[in-house]
């Protein structure tokens, strides 16, 4: 991986059309502005891993296996004790 | 309900109807209104977890129409819904770190990303043990 160090204000050229800048660097996160084609699409990382998991929900599931998390539900719908 | 973004690898689908019938209390199915196949088995986030608790980002706030200034409330503000996944061999788990998100008053919905939130993706519901057969 490459590591630059930079400050508030500065940039970072990916190829030709990509530009990410530095805008406000904060106690415990940094607000970054990306400029890239619209072909490019620009998520963040965990955009992609709640798709996995929508994907993987998604899945058929058997009535069975409904019936038996409800049957094993805590009782009441605001339960959740034993 | 209208999902302007739709969800994470579901980008087009925008609608979905909340489902709850008496006989699968408290399940809620988020049937998609333009794709018959896709329905998803959720949970009122405050029954997969009592005392729930939401970290919603500003940008996420912003999209429902709701202040930046405060997280919405659960029940008054939002229906707040963690996605159920079946995995075999594995307990059922609850999507509660990035829930369904639905403004109460706009029926305008999205599935809130929570980068900063104690609960992850796949949080394991507390379940009875199974009775004996």
């Amino acid at each position: 991986m490459l590591v630059m160090r930079r400050r508030a204000g500065e940039s970072i050229l990916i190829g030709e059309d990509i530009e990410i800048q530095i805008i406000h660097i904060g106690e415990s996160r940094i607000k970054i502005g990306i400029t890239a084609p619209k072909s490019i699409p620009v998520t963040m990382k965990e955009v992609k891993l709640v798709a996995q998991e929508n994907l993987a929900a998604a899945q058929l599931r058997s009535v069975a296996a409904l019936r038996n998390l409800l049957d094993r539900l805590s009782e009441g719908p605001a339960g959740g004790e034993k | 309900m209208v999902f302007p973004d739709g969800i994470p690898a579901f980008e087009q689908e925008t609608r979905f109807l909340a489902l709850r019938q008496p006989i699968n209390e408290p399940l809620v199915f988020l049937q998609s209104v333009a794709n018959p196949n896709l329905c998803f088995a959720t949970l009122p986030a405050l029954s997969a977890c009592p005392g729930y608790q939401l970290n919603m980002a500003p940008e996420d706030l912003d999209a429902l129409g709701l202040g930046t200034g405060r997280q919405p409330s659960i029940g008054r503000d939002v229906l707040c819904l963690a996605i159920l996944s079946f995995e075999e061999n594995a307990p059922p788990t609850a999507n509660l770190q990035a829930p369904i998100v639905v403004n109460v008053h706009t029926l305008r919905g999205r599935q809130a990303i929570q980068t900063d939130s104690p609960y992850s993706y796949r949080e394991v519901l507390p379940l009875r043990e199974a009775a004996c057969s």
